[in-house]
């Protein structure tokens, strides 16, 4: 796979996101990410559940608008939703009324494309990740690991500058999950899409990425960036592998420790502040 | 292997319903038939038995009703059923149209949907007399007062199925570049169709029991018809023939219903 060009395709500055909820005090669910995703990058963002990582990616995304800073894709401010950008669920979201064929020609067809002038390209995908046996079948007649290879192949048929991946394989068994992460390998060095991948498994996290950003919680932001390019870290039972996941969790489990102290602490003040001593 | 299990259970189960039910239906018939054949029982001269009346359906001069107006039981049956399929298609099309055009602004849903839930539970056959006075006696009468019966429920349930999508297939059709008008029509359209369609199906019996009603209150033909001409000529056994062709009939639109349902509209969003 090559990767000429090394100026970032999207990238995010100074981000921040807010959610309130009626009278309630908002929340800070991301405080000043910056990130810079390279053309031809697989970028794993791992993180706590809960802990901002898909907030993060629907800001790349143009899903949600940002509370403070901005995304930029290709350099300008990303302001709503673009095919350019790909978005995988965590969720199903094939369409149950058409085959997987159909939902593969979906991002054609409802761009009011003839079918004479996509089918091929369809065909080719289906064959690429192995589906042409199923091109016939329902969504409801597959199992949870070929729908989301089919949600997979659906935004990868569009040929998006960057896919976001938002914890595809998180309700998938192991034996399964690593099949598809196999798979998800495969398509990224046969097509050379940018990615973006949210989870919350170590493991995947390094496995599949070339660029690992560590999320911390509560706020969301950007606790350790490391560089996992090398072969090294394409095998789950080497020592250098094994080595950085130890490091990793420990840095998760340290941030969510230091975390919950601060918030008990936090929470006693205000204990101490509205509890009238007489 | 499975599939083929499954479809074979799925077959065995239908055999079974439908052997149930016609033994059901034949011992219904078999005591009917028992108890009106006594001619000492003061029952059979309102209630004669089936073998008495079933007859007619296979005499071609069978027909009911005076001079021109007179029609064969198959014509009213035919007659019926226009008028029920049209006004429930009318409807069908006209809420799913007016659900999306009211989902498209917070607004019209504010100032449309309390209009619709008060019209929605007044009962078709109260509208009769005003079919009767705008249209006059005639087929857009009956099939006024099923759109009536239908329409209002039908629009109300296409605006909740439209809040029922989830927003993930309403965002990835987006971000797969679909505009507004595509995703009305690939996504909206086919997620909230089947929902709809179940609705339409169940008020069905609504509908059919209004057009009998229009039917024997002030239209001159139709199944509504053929009852109340066995009134009027004080004839039990057209009186029950009437009764029985709307009870078959009924349920096997029903029944015709629900094979379209299952074949055409079977996905759960």
């Amino acid at each position: 796979m090559e990767t000429c060009d090394r100026t970032p395709i999207l990238s995010c500055k100074h981000l921040n996101k807010q959610f309130s909820s009626g009278r309630k005090k908002s929340t800070t669910v991301l405080a000043n990410v910056n990130l810079d995703v390279r053309q031809g990058d697989f970028v794993t963002i791992l993180g706590q559940s809960g802990g901002g990582k898909s907030t993060l990616l629907k800001l790349l995304g143009g899903f949600i608008q940002p509370s403070a800073g901005q995304v930029l894709f290709h350099g300008v401010p990303l302001k709503q939703i673009t095919p350019k950008i790909g978005m995988v669920f965590q969720e199903d979201t094939l369409y149950p009324w058409l085959t997987v064929e159909q939902n593969i020609g979906f991002g054609f067809k409802i761009r009011g494309k003839k079918k004479a002038h996509y089918i091929a390209k369809v065909r080719e995908v289906l064959e690429h990740v192995g589906l042409s046996q199923a091109r016939k079948s329902y969504p409801h007649q597959l199992s949870g690991g070929m729908r989301q290879r089919v949600s997979i192949a659906r935004s990868i048929a569009v040929q998006p500058d960057v896919l976001l991946l938002d914890e595809p394989f998180s309700a998938l068994d192991i034996q399964l999950r690593r099949r598809l992460q196999n798979f998800l390998s495969s398509i990224w060095k046969d097509t050379a899409t940018t990615m973006v991948l949210v989870t919350h498994n170590v493991e995947e996290a390094i496995l599949l990425g070339q660029t690992l950003i560590v999320i911390g919680d509560r706020p969301g932001r950007i606790i350790e960036t490391v560089d996992i390019a090398d072969d090294t870290f394409r095998d789950r039972y080497d020592p250098g592998f094994l080595a950085l996941q130890r490091h990793l969790e420990g840095v998760i489990e340290i941030d969510v420790n230091q975390q919950e102290t601060l918030l008990r602490e936090k929470s006693q003040e205000a204990v101490g502040k509205t509890v009238k001593i007489p | 292997m499975g599939n083929n299990i499954q479809s074979e259970q799925a077959w065995r189960q239908s055999l079974l319903s439908i052997g149930c039910g016609l033994l059901s239906c034949a011992v219904l018939g078999l005591l009917w038939e028992g108890i009106g054949r006594n001619p000492e029982n003061p029952i059979t001269q309102v209630l004669p038995p089936p073998s008495q009346f079933l007859p007619v359906l296979f005499e071609s001069d069978f027909k009911i009703g005076l001079g021109s107006q007179a029609a064969s039981i198959y014509q009213s049956v035919a007659v019926t059923l226009v008028r029920v399929l049209v006004g429930m298609t009318v409807a069908f099309i006209g809420s799913i149209l007016c659900g999306l055009l009211i989902s498209l602004s917070k607004w019209s849903e504010l100032f449309i949907l309390p209009v619709l839930g008060l019209i929605a539970p007044i009962a078709p056959i109260a509208w009769v007399p005003l079919a009767l006075v705008v249209f006059g006696v005639s087929n857009l009468t009956a099939i006024f007062i099923v759109f009536m019966g239908v329409f209002f429920t039908l629009t109300i349930a296409t605006v909740a199925e439209i809040k029922r999508i989830p927003k993930n297939l309403l965002m990835t059709a987006q971000n797969l570049g679909g505009g507004s008008f595509n995703r009305w029509r690939w996504v909206i359209v086919p997620a909230v169709l089947p929902g709809v369609f179940t609705l339409l199906r169940l008020n069905f019996i609504a509908a059919w029991m209004a057009v009998l009603a229009a039917e024997m209150t002030g239209l001159r033909d139709g199944l509504g018809t053929v009852v109340m001409t066995g009134r009027n000529l004080f004839n039990s056994d057209l009186i029950l023939l009437g009764i029985c062709i709307i009870g078959i009939t009924g349920f096997a639109v029903d029944r015709l219903l629900l094979l379209i349902q299952r074949k055409f509209f079977w996905w759960q969003v």
